[in-house]
């Protein structure tokens, strides 16, 4: 196989060089560069059993579609380490943001010269897998589903100034929390969270109204759009404290009162029993007066009935 | 016209139940019979086998010539009371006449409107179907934009309470408060049905099924009907009831058709001058029943479905061209639906809701189904035909009580009102108990309600009961698997089942689709769960799948429909490849219901006393002969009558009879007084309004001659006998029948077989069958109740007998 190989890269290069046409001095300068990328180009190309017809990518083109790569990978490790706790919106923006104007440069080249028409064409849809477009399509997809234009200005630059006032008070109850239980002893009781309840009560209230109002806000301004969702930060942030608030501190106990409770649903229950009751004791039963038409009576129907009766 | 004056109500209950001393004293006012029938027939009769015995002998003659001495024989006895029972047939329903009376005057019109004049009609015929569709379509736009806000709201401040008192304590208030709401609503609603007009009551799909076979319900097409109907319908959803607003569309559907297409409304005292030629009860079944297409269309976003209700709930006239124009009005209806609805929630131009109801897409792969799951989709058919027969076991027992018991309206408006508070406090505690909680993130909840939940949850029972129906039958098919714990649907689909069983038959106007829907989605959706807990969590196990499933058992169970509900259900899924597996089960759970009670709608037209007449007489029958079945005497009129012997035989409110034989006017002894033709009531009054005798014809009193025109501006509803005045100098005038009678009317021989008389009624929609011997005489008559009486029962042929209710 190795030299069949080899024989391949050579033809590439050549057939790069050959097709580079023109600029006679930058082809010498790019021959190294091309070699690599033609050996790049042959193990793919050898994979899919095409030896033939080698496609060639501009400079132009390779640039962009370097930058686009690097620009994805910096936007998915940056996804991936904040996926938890969830901190997309704010870390990751201008990193998805750039990647934006990367693709759109890719793509807006389709109008432009002969030469990066040529580009556009070539990145985005001269193979059947097209790399870029689903990349690309990733990374919109979960921006959307992480709704966190929701929580940025409408420029994209920057988180708007209800997320900022929201994160601030996270933060703060937070640090309220923190705060509260090193203030305890060590060796709590793990449901003697009644110091944390008591003093941070205030500052998780206002942080769970302020949700509450952002959510209601959204809903009303996103009556047409489909965003019924805040964005995945401010969500992720007002869960975990409401988690930690109610599972593992145990601050919200709710009054049951199941005595009342009981007491007037059983009344109603019994309110149709006495209805019915009554109304079966005192109401007049209807009547219904028959009435006997005119008839023949023969033989063969009274025999009919008779044996029904029989 | 039995009683034009007097009130009739379908929900079995009587107006004048106060003044029942005063109605006895004339009770020959209250006691109309039966076409055919003489005014001396107060003898009761017994079903007793030991009369039968005795009358069995005593008939052992020849009967020609013994049938008057027999007649006087039977024991006189003063009217029977009964207690009410399903055994009856009542006699304010009447039939409607179908058959045209092809009299001179028709032939008149016929030559007189040429070719084109019948093109136009053709043409107006469309344009009425498109009307039809487009107001059916608004009208259920206007039902669900009201419901959702109205229900919306009134959830808003429920649950703003409840989460008030979470914190506080102090939930009974909450739990009063929404009581009371839904009390209120309800009462509202059901005031205005009960007292306005209580043919509004229920779902409406039993009373358009007697209207298409022929029944005229009184007030039931009227646009005063529809009001309350829709009105009724919002405040019984918003109310909470269990019901749904699915099936009061058809009947909606139904009345705008009949309003339509006779251009001018009674109700409203208005009319536009405009369809008079379709103001004949052929014309307006026909309408009527692309109305009810209409309305299955608007419901479900099922056009084809609502064509297909229309043939099998009604038609029993078919032809090619009726069904293309229904199927125009329907497709109209849900397009008229879908446009407004769309415009509504802002996403115009993209036809997203094509029913009321919405059952959500069906299409991801999870949906799919393989061949093995059939037998347990047949099983779950069984098990909706058992449970749709409980219920309708159940309601019937239910439905008894009402009807002896609870018939005043007072009474029927508390009833309501305490099972909208029993409901309240039922979904309340069931959400008060619940310990279901599930994470608010990523879920569609409209209403989370969070309760004892941990601060983000949301109790998971409240999806179920603290929303309207309709969203709690969606949620079910489409939540992801895990929303619900089985513990939850479970004890749901117990609460629920009772709930709409006690629901359905109160005197609101709602329906039972959704209920049974939901019922049967919830079950569905427990036995999708068991089974994958069964097979550890299989892939093909999805729970909504067999929600969808159990919905259709369930449904099929209770209302026994097939060929269009499973059409129905293939088009609100939007899924064609459902077809076979709801086929499957609608067939099963028919099957198996029907093993032990007949469906729904059935039952309650059963219960209402009305002649329904089935597809086929009674299997058994071939031995009665038209003879036995017909009534006897017939009041017959002389071909040329004296104007006086018309207004007794009118007046006479012992014998209402509505059709009758004309006969050759002087027979002398060689000549017997054969039949000439057939007078209706309605035509005769008209006569009689107009004056239409022969003296004044001679003295040429009469500026024109009477056109089909004079008939038709009369109908819907004649003026009573009691309002035309005669003079006493006019009742010695002659009134000439000859040509307004319909002169071939459809008679058979004494001989004829009940079903033979049966197939000519029901394929012909006759309305009076007339009896002749040999010689041309008329010996009887035979209407609709003289067939509806015969009855498969559970012993074989039964004969209803005929109750004054």
């Amino acid at each position: 196989m190795a030299p069949l190989r080899r024989l391949l890269v050579l033809a590439l290069a050549l057939g790069l060089a050959a097709a580079a046409g023109g600029e006679r001095r930058r082809r010498r300068l790019l021959a190294l560069e091309a070699l690599a990328e033609a050996e790049e180009l042959s193990a793919s190309l050898w994979g899919a059993g095409l030896p033939w017809d080698l496609p060639e990518l501009e400079p132009e083109c390779r640039r962009l579609l370097a930058a686009f790569a690097e620009g994805s990978a910096a936007l998915a490790g940056c996804l991936g380490r904040r996926a938890r706790p969830v901190r997309l919106c704010q870390g990751c923006h201008r990193h998805y943001g750039r990647l934006l104007a990367q693709y759109a440069t890719i793509a807006r080249a389709v109008g432009n010269s002969s030469e990066s028409h040529n580009c556009a064409k070539s990145i985005l849809t001269s193979d059947r897998l097209q790399v870029v477009v689903m990349l690309s399509e990733f990374f919109n997809e979960t921006w959307e589903a992480a709704n966190c234009a929701n929580c940025l200005k409408n420029s994209s630059e920057g988180l708007s100034n209800s997320t900022v006032e929201f994160l601030d008070l996270f933060n703060k109850s937070l640090t309220c929390f923190e705060h509260n239980l090193q203030g305890q002893t060590i060796n709590l009781s793990p449901n003697n969270y009644t110091e944390v309840c008591k003093n941070c009560n205030a500052t998780y209230k206002m942080l769970n109204d302020l949700y509450n109002n952002l959510q209601r806000m959204n809903r009303q301004g996103g009556e047409s759009g489909h965003s019924a969702h805040l964005c995945i930060d401010v969500e992720d942030a007002m869960n975990i404290t409401r988690k930690l608030w109610s599972r593992t501190f145990n601050c919200s106990v709710p009054c049951s009162d199941t005595v009342p409770v009981i007491a007037v649903s059983s009344f109603i229950l019994f309110l149709p029993i006495v209805f019915y009751l009554s109304s079966f004791l005192h109401s007049k039963q209807k009547k219904r007066i028959l009435i006997l038409p005119k008839r023949i009576q023969s033989n063969a129907s009274l025999v009919n009935i008779q044996e029904k009766y029989s | 016209m039995a009683n034009v004056a007097k009130k009739v109500s379908w929900s079995g209950r009587d107006r004048d139940d106060e003044d029942d001393d005063e109605e006895e004293g004339r009770a020959g006012e209250a006691t109309p019979l039966l076409n055919g029938t003489g005014p001396g027939a107060g003898g009761a009769r017994q079903f007793t086998p030991s009369s039968f015995l005795r009358i069995g002998q005593l008939s052992n003659v020849d009967l020609n010539e013994d049938v008057r001495e027999l007649e006087t024989e039977l024991p006189r006895q003063y009217p029977n009371e009964i207690p009410h029972n399903e055994k009856l047939l009542s006699l304010k329903y009447e039939s409607l006449d179908y058959d045209n009376s092809e009299n001179q005057l028709f032939l008149e019109e016929e030559r007189r409107i040429n070719h084109a004049a019948f093109r136009t009609v053709e043409i107006k015929r469309w344009v009425i179907c498109a009307m039809i569709g487009i107001l059916t379509g608004l009208v259920a736009c206007f039902i669900d934009i009201v419901v959702e806000n109205l229900a919306g709201l009134k959830y808003r401040v429920v649950k703003d309470n409840i989460d008030k008192f979470t914190e506080k304590g102090g939930l009974s208030f909450s739990l009063l408060l929404w009581a009371t709401l839904n009390a209120s609503v309800v009462m509202v609603g059901s005031v205005i049905v009960a007292f306005i007009e209580p043919v509004a009551a229920g779902s409406g799909i039993p009373q358009i099924k007697c209207y298409l076979n022929g029944v005229k319900i009184p007030h039931v097409v009227r646009l005063k009907t529809l009001v309350i109907k829709v009105c009724g319908v919002i405040l019984s959803v918003v109310g909470g009831l269990a019901v749904g607003k699915e099936g009061p569309m058809i009947h909606s559907g139904a009345v705008i058709a009949a309003g339509i297409s006779q251009g001018r409304s009674t109700s409203l005292k208005r009319d536009f001058k405009i369809f008079e030629y379709f103001r004949r009860d052929t014309e307006k079944r026909d309408f009527v029943s692309a109305g009810a297409a209409a309305g299955v269309s608007a419901a479900f976003g099922a056009p084809v479905g609502g064509v297909l209700f229309s043939l099998e709930e009604g038609a029993s006239f078919w032809n090619q061209f009726l069904t293309w124009r229904i199927f125009f009005a329907s497709m109209i209806s849900t397009f008229t639906l879908n446009s407004v609805l769309s415009v509504y929630h802002g996403n115009a131009w993209d036809l997203s809701s094509p029913g009321l109801i919405n059952f959500g897409r069906f299409d991801n792969e999870k949906m799919g189904y393989t061949i093995q799951e059939i037998p347990i989709f047949i099983f779950m058919g069984v098990v909706g035909g058992i449970l749709g027969a409980l219920f309708n076991a159940l309601n019937y027992w239910l439905t008894m009580f009402r009807i002896r018991y609870i018939h005043r309206p007072c009474l029927q408006v508390i009833e309501a009102m305490l099972v909208a508070a029993v409901t309240a406090a039922v979904g309340f505690v069931m959400i008060y108990c619940s310990r279901d909680c599930q994470p608010i993130q990523g879920s569609t909840v409209t209403y989370p309600l969070q309760l004892f939940c941990a601060d983000g949850e949301y109790n998971s029972m409240a999806t179920a009961f603290f929303n309207t129906p309709e969203k709690s039958v969606v949620n079910l098919f489409h939540d992801p698997p895990g929303s619900y714990n089985p513990m939850t649907l479970g004890m749901f689909t117990l609460m629920y089942f009772f709930l709409a069983c006690w629901t359905y038959g109160l005197t609101v106007s709602a329906g039972v689709f959704i209920p049974s829907l939901l019922i049967g989605a919830a079950w569905g959706r427990l036995f999708g769960i068991s089974l994958s807990y069964l097979t550890k969590g299989s892939i093909w196990a999805d729970p909504g799948k067999y929600a969808l499933m159990g919905a259709a058992a369930q449904l099929g169970g209770i209302v026994r429909m097939t060929l269009s509900l499973t059409v129905i259900m293939m088009e609100a899924t939007g899924n064609v490849t459902y077809g076979f597996p709801i086929m499957l089960v609608l067939m099963t759970a028919k099957i198996v219901g029907d093993y032990f009670v007949e469906g729904l709608y059935d039952m309650h037209i059963q219960l209402q006393s009305v002649p329904f007449l089935h597809w086929e007489a009674p299997v058994t029958s071939h031995s009665l002969t038209a003879r036995e079945v017909m009534s006897t005497p017939v009041t017959c009129l002389r071909r040329i009558e004296r104007v006086g012997t018309v207004v007794d035989i009118l007046s006479d409110t012992s014998s209402n009879h509505n059709g009758f034989p004309v006969v050759e006017s002087n027979p002398d002894a060689t000549q017997v007084a054969g039949l000439r033709g057939l007078i209706l009531r309605s035509q005769l009054i008209v006569l009689l309004k107009h004056k239409v005798f022969v003296e004044r014809a001679n003295l040429s009193l009469v500026q024109r001659r009477l056109k089909l025109k004079d008939f038709r501006d009369a109908y819907p509803r004649f003026p009573p006998i009691q309002s035309i005045h005669v003079s006493q100098d006019e009742r010695e005038c002659m009134i000439d029948l000859s040509e307004f009678m319909n002169p071939s009317p459809y008679t058979v021989p004494q001989e004829a077989s009940l079903p033979r008389v049966f197939k000519l009624f029901r394929a012909l929609g006759l309305r009076h069958l007339v009896v002749v011997d040999n010689r041309n005489e008329v010996v009887g008559m035979v209407t609709r109740k003289d067939l509806a009486r015969y009855r498969l029962g559970k012993e074989g042929l039964e004969e209803l007998s005929l109750a004054q209710t």
